[in-house]
């Protein structure tokens, strides 16, 4: 096996994308990566797409042969990977594994997805297709009600309280306010969505305990990361980082055939396989990003991942230890809460973000100062699916 | 009153009941299973109100829940209240078999559960 090391990294900007195709997203975010690595008109290997709902909501399949076509990287090797929100992490893990067995040099990572293109009522029923179709989808599950029966398990048995949850929605969407790239550059009050006249208003219920700030935006995006092996890497421009571990999980598809429905397994076993590899501990990270589709799921991933004990995410959370400057610096870029979750592009956005942390390229208001490792976490399905991917800078 | 049209399915090698069905035992692997319905009431586990509803719901909330019977089997359903505040876990529910949805025109059955 070799190590394998990501040289070139882009996206574009993330939101309501009217203007554009999937097909031009993907492009788009695909060059941007490509001229980052300073590849020039180099040989491309392979392109592994991340997508969940091309089939669906642009009724268009086979997307990586049509963005090979697009793109002139004729004849590289092209396929579209789906695995429900964790797309984005399963195409990575397979242009990962592509180049550390020797098979391909050059690989092209890029996600992506449109969901603005029909209506929310649409988008909803969309996401919801990987719901159980027999035992869950027919009642009128959704993503957000699954989050919402978690919380109330969540609250129950570690004592998170609402503020708990304000806490992370605050510090995702100040961040996002100060990230080009995110759906959401809009920082809030607390008293604008909590326990306040307008917070009635502007925060309103949308799957109890959960409110519209615990939950990300539908959103259209796109990010790209070129990879290629670590003895190549110093031949490109960029300081390499290196991807020093992954791991991935499943666990059972409904919720209630989990032992423990608040026990996220899957993300517990990605985390410590991708670490293991890594040789780190949660400790050693510096930076991550965690798939906070619903702001209870960045309290308990921290937990799972080790970053803090079961039961002391939320206080954590709360006390600001997951701030930029604290303890474990969670989802500086916004996360899925501001950045927007276009379900395919975000775990190859999350790993996007982690390397211009660890290339020091952001601007001070948002760099983890002296950032060495970062991790993230992409969760598919609801934690039925989990890629952890641990990233390292290698020093010039 | 109809029916309650689910199937469970119990593991002969090691007693672990399934719903919905799987090929082979989550916990031992088996591949024998004895079918098993409902029974009796059900304890509710966990629950939520959904007011952004999918496509196919022309309705402005639902209320929605995962409750255990009697016998161990374990699934979710429709909670007929008005809002989520009349709920709490662990309170007994009589499960009924109606329609859930409308699809194509047809109703779709399904579990509605009601507190006692």
């Amino acid at each position: 096996m070799r190590d394998v090391a990501i040289i070139g990294a882009g996206m574009i900007p993330f939101g309501r994308r009217d203007e554009d195709t999937l097909m031009e997203m993907l492009a788009y975010a695909s060059l941007k990566a490509l001229d980052d690595a300073g590849l020039g008109d180099g040989t491309v290997d392979a392109v592994y797409l991340g997508n969940m709902g091309g089939g669906i909501i642009q009724h268009q399949t086979s997307i990586a042969s049509s963005l090979v076509d697009r793109l002139s990287l004729l004849p590289a090797a092209a396929e579209t990977v789906e695995n429900g929100p964790a797309s984005g992490g399963s195409a990575l893990k397979n242009g990962l594994l592509a180049v550390a067995s020797g098979y391909y040099d050059v690989v092209l990572v890029v996600g992506g997805e449109k969901m603005r293109e029909v209506t929310g009522w649409r988008a909803t029923d969309f996401v919801a297709t990987m719901t159980h179709p027999q035992a869950e989808y027919p009642y009128g599950i959704t993503l957000p009600g699954m989050a919402g029966m978690f919380t109330r398990l969540y609250m129950e048995k570690y004592g998170v309280t609402r503020e708990m949850l304000v806490a992370v929605a605050l510090k995702n969407q100040e961040m996002g306010a100060l990230n080009p790239y995110a759906h959401v550059e809009m920082a809030l009050s607390r008293e604008g969505i909590f326990e306040s006249p307008h917070a009635v208003v502007n925060n309103p219920t949308v799957a109890d305990p959960l409110h519209l700030y615990d939950a990300c935006p539908v959103s259209d995006g796109a990010a790209a990361v070129v990879l290629c092996p670590l003895e190549m890497a110093k031949k490109f421009g960029k300081v390499p980082v290196l991807i020093a571990g992954f791991g991935q999980a499943t666990d059972t598809h409904t919720l209630q055939e989990r032992d423990d429905p608040t026990d996220l397994k899957a993300v517990s076993l990605a985390a410590q396989q991708a670490l293991d590899r890594a040789k780190l501990k949660p400790a050693d990270i510096h930076v991550a990003e965690l798939h906070d589709a619903f702001t209870i799921l960045e309290i308990a991933e921290s937990e799972h991942v080790g970053f803090f004990k079961k039961g002391e995410g939320g206080k954590a959370a709360e006390a600001g230890k997951t701030r930029l400057g604290g303890q474990i610096p969670i989802n500086v870029s916004g996360g899925l809460k501001a950045r927007g979750h276009p379900v395919g592009a975000t775990g190859v956005a999350q790993a996007v973000e982690i390397v211009f942390q660890l290339r020091h390229e952001l601007p001070k208001n948002r760099q983890v100062k002296n950032a060495e490792t970062g991790l993230t976490i992409n969760f598919g399905g609801f934690g039925n699916n989990v890629t952890c991917f641990v990233l390292r800078r290698v020093q010039p | 009153m109809k029916q309650i049209a689910i199937t469970a399915y119990k593991c002969k090698k090691c007693g672990r009941i399934h719903y919905p069905f799987h090929d082979r035992c989550l916990a031992c692997k088996g591949r024998e299973f004895e079918e098993m319905k409902p029974q009796g009431n059900a304890r509710l586990l966990t629950f939520t109100t959904i007011y952004n509803l999918p496509w196919g719901f022309d309705q402005r909330y639902l209320v929605i829940g995962v409750a255990e019977f009697e016998n161990g089997v374990k699934a979710m359903g429709q909670i007929k209240a008005d809002a989520a505040d009349q709920l709490r876990t662990g309170m007994t529910m009589k499960a009924s078999w109606e329609p859930v949805r409308v699809q194509y025109g047809e109703d779709v059955y399904g579990l509605k559960f009601e507190p006692i």
